[in-house]
């Protein structure tokens, strides 16, 4: 075998997205010169980061082995309970934002407490969850929009040190978090319970412990999305984490992460959430109505499943795996 | 000849629902000893060494372990105790790297509490070289790995730890020769370390080179317990196969006809089998013998069209080239195949034994799409009266019958496709005894009418009793075709391990 082709085996899963990626932003430069520019991309990320925030959480939960759709609505409840404090200002923002990601923490260790003692599938739980979980959003704000504290969207749009961008910021410590988090022990036990429950069990892992951290976690993360997008838009609403849901899966996949469980990472995760809000860029700046970007995510999502093996298939020597 | 044995195990019985697996079992096994257990497939031993590495509890007796009782609820109360495991079901996890699996949960961490690749790593190295093992990359993911490699990987894992009892169960099933000779070696010098060697195989001479004492087993009973070196090979084959009921095997009654129904040429499915021939005939039950892994499963799958093969192959005297298992099945060319695993069979086990035989016979029960009661009834009374399936009603749903009943109804199901040429892949796996006798006996029935049956079993008395000729895989290869009364246990066995000390041949690791 040659060193390309062992190179290319080992490689990790986010290779093809990042190829999908760098591909596309160069398009992209190329249409509208100057779209690499801190500023723009500054932009770009401050769009694109309630979807990693919110598809890193259902990262964990698929490499755990299990899916999450309450993630939206623990999202919608975030951005509602932060437009009903509209007198918090600047100084209180930290209390507030913890609230928000422990209520987080709380819904999602729930979550993997009822798959785990239900024995149920996790699409079944989060789908009740989700719908229990927006309920109390709808009674929380019972309107579609409302204005969150001026103090957040200041802070969501601030620059640290005058020149870092608060998403960006978010976007490099989300990086150096996953950095650290995918080689501790804990995440080795996640990734294990994923790939072969039994195995993992004959290892003595506990399955239950796995399901309350992971989907715990999760929730973190998409409370954690939920507030971010309240500061960017300055607005809360109980219902747009709904339309968080799908794409978060769509990013996973995209990211390279097998939804059986097991494999794969939020770098990946990262680069597809990135590819799906660029999406919406291409597609205008070709000039293409907008309705076009469902059709392109959808061929896009089946392009880069379909890349990785197809990668993998023509490194291989030939010959069967017996 | 011990005075205190490490391991006392008394009037041992484990039931599974009808079945006795155990029956008030004794074995007694001393410190620095490879002991090995023999016995026939359900025999008991998998049961015995379930109970023993905690994943099983026996229904009566007990077991006294160093003088102390021990009934372990779980694998962990058993790794605690000192048992270590090397399970036919490997406890490996597929998603981490070699390193990542042989340290799971004892990982060495750095500063910032992360698990320390490089050390895991390291600590690999030199355990593989410290069990003079051939280097397996320790980053590699362990899907990557091959199946022999996972096996070694599992037995390291299980030498890794200082088990006071290491069980091998099969744990030569996927080596090859080197490894085999590697980890015989390993097993000797553990037991001279002073600890206990559990050694489990259907390999004789495996057996006959490692194990100290032998004890076999036989429908759940300890039969005997004997020094290796005082037991004959025959001996310890008689031991095994006891007294055989007469009847468990049919009579064999020669059916075979000069007409060839499938006849194959040079056939070869890359890495595993290598230009094989064989011919069957009409009214033939041709019986194939292999080690785990020599080409059998290459030669049924490739024949049925499910793994690509080259090479010719006539049916009935036509050429034909097997697409797929659809192909296969089709009416030009009428194969079916009974493989051993009941689960990725097509049966529906929610669903009752009626609509089970009836799915794949649609055509023949319905008319306008409305099914006729009437000819369905007559279908399913017809096939349940040919296999002897046995079920309450045929309204039972087929999850509840016995193994062996399920695996009649799978094959009613393919006789209802009209198929000529069978091919059994190990059929008996896991069947008790009465269902195997009805399965033997409906074979020579189906051979007489004249249906050409090709049999894989991996319990080589099957092949001497029920096959009218036998061929014997080695490598890949036919090492030899054996007919009538020269199809004996022994000569099957010497057949298969053929070419295995020479290794010139030796399959890709």
């Amino acid at each position: 075998m040659s060193s390309i082709q062992a190179a290319v085996r080992q490689a990790p899963v986010w290779v093809p997205p990042l190829v999908v990626l760098v591909v596309m932003l160069v398009v992209i430069e190329s249409l509208r010169p100057g779209s690499l520019a801190m500023s723009r991309l500054a932009i770009e990320a401050s769009e694109a980061m309630t979807l990693i925030l919110i598809a890193t959480g259902q990262t964990i939960v698929v490499l755990r082995g299990g899916i999450d759709l309450s993630l939206g609505g623990t999202l919608s409840l975030a951005t509602a309970i932060a437009a009903t404090r509209a007198d918090v200002s600047f100084g209180e923002l930290l209390p507030w934002l913890f609230v928000i990601i422990a209520l987080g923490a709380l819904i999602g260790a729930l979550n993997g407490a009822l798959v785990s003692a239900l024995q149920l599938q996790p699409f079944v739980v989060t789908l009740a969850t989700w719908s229990i979980v927006s309920g109390f959003a709808l009674i929380i704000l019972p309107i579609n929009k409302a204005s969150v504290p001026a103090a957040w969207f200041e802070a969501g749009n601030a620059k640290v040190l005058g020149f870092l961008p608060v998403p960006i910021l978010l976007l490099f410590l989300l990086l150096l978090w996953w950095a650290w988090f995918r080689r501790t022990r804990l995440a080795y036990r996640i990734r294990a319970a994923g790939s072969d429950e039994r195995g993992a069990f004959l290892n003595r892992v506990s399955l239950t412990r796995t399901n309350v951290v992971s989907y715990g976690l999760a929730g973190c993360l998409a409370a954690g999305g939920g507030f971010f997008f309240s500061t960017q838009t300055g607005s809360g609403s109980p219902v747009v984490g709904s339309q968080f849901i799908l794409p978060s899966i769509a990013a996973v996949v995209i990211g390279g992460t097998n939804l059986a469980g097991g494999r794969g990472g939020v770098t990946g995760t990262v680069i597809g959430a990135l590819i799906l809000n660029l999406i919406g860029d291409l597609i205008f700046l070709i000039g293409l109505s907008s309705y076009w970007q469902q059709v392109a995510s959808g061929i896009i999502l089946i392009g880069v499943v379909l890349l990785a093996p197809l990668l993998r298939m023509a490194s291989e020597p030939s010959g069967g795996d017996g | 000849m011990r005075d205190s044995p490490l391991l006392q195990a008394e009037s041992i019985t484990k039931r599974f629902g009808g079945i006795v697996a155990l029956q008030d079992m004794h074995f007694a096994a001393a410190a620095g000893e490879v002991h090995a257990i023999l016995g026939e497939n359900g025999a008991g031993k998998s049961t015995f060494i379930g109970i023993l590495a905690g994943a099983l509890r026996a229904d009566e007796g007990h077991i006294v372990l160093r003088g102390e009782p021990y009934a372990p609820h779980s694998p962990v109360d058993a790794a605690a105790a000192g048992i270590a495991t090397v399970l036919q079901e490997l406890s490996l996890i597929p998603d981490l790297t070699v390193a990542e699996n042989l340290w799971f949960g004892s990982e060495e961490r750095t500063r910032l509490r992360t698990v320390d690749r490089r050390r895991i790593e390291a600590r690999t190295r030199a355990l593989f070289a410290g069990l003079g093992l051939p280097a397996i990359d320790p980053g590699a993911l362990l899907r990557s790995l091959g199946v022999g490699q996972r096996q070694l990987v599992e037995i390291a894992k299980a030498l890794s730890g200082d088990a006071d009892i290491l069980i091998l169960d099969e744990a030569t099933s996927a080596l090859v020769p080197g490894q085999v000779d590697w980890l015989l070696r390993a097993a000797r010098t553990r037991a001279d370390a002073g600890k206990l060697v559990l050694y489990i195989s259907h390999r004789l001479a495996e057996v006959r080179r490692v194990a100290d004492r032998v004890a076999v087993l036989r429908n759940g009973e300890t039969v005997g317990t004997q020094a290796t070196a005082s037991l004959t090979d025959d001996q310890i084959v008689s031991m095994m196969l006891g007294r055989r009921l007469v009847s468990l095997y049919p009579e064999r009654v020669a059916t075979a006809t000069q007409t060839v129904a499938l006849s194959v040429t040079g056939l070869t499915v890359a890495p595993r089998l290598r230009d094989v021939d064989l011919e069957l005939h009409e009214g033939e039950i041709l019986g194939v013998a292999g080690l785990e892994g020599h080409g059998q499963r290459e030669l049924f799958l490739g024949l049925f069209g499910a793994i690509r093969a080259q090479g010719q192959v006539s049916v009935r005297g036509q050429r034909v080239t097997i697409r797929s298992p659809r192909h296969a099945m089709s009416a030009g060319i009428g194969m079916a195949l009974l493989p051993e695993d009941r689960r990725h069979q097509g049966l529906l086990l929610t669903k009752s034994v009626r609509e089970n035989l009836v799915l794949s016979a649609l055509g023949r029960v319905a008319r306008l799409g409305v099914i006729n009661p009437r000819a369905e009834a007559a279908i399913v009374t017809q096939a349940i009266e040919r296999t002897r399936i046995k079920t309450d009603t045929p309204e039972q749903p087929a999850g509840t019958l016995s193994g062996g009943n399920q695996q009649k109804v799978v094959l009613a199901k393919l006789l209802a496709t009209g198929a000529r040429l069978l091919l059994f892949y190990d059929p008996t796996r896991g069947v008790d005894v009465g269902t195997k006798a009805e399965l033997f006996a409906l074979m020579r029935e189906l051979a007489a009418s004249g249906y050409a049956i090709l049999f894989y079993s991996t319990d080589l008395a099957e092949l001497a009793n029920v096959a009218d000729r036998t061929i014997v895989l080695s490598y890949g290869s036919v090492s030899t075709v054996l007919a009538g009364a020269d199809i004996t246990e022994d000569r099957i066995l010497a057949a298969t391990m053929a070419g295995g000390s020479g290794a010139e041949r030796g399959s890709a690791a």
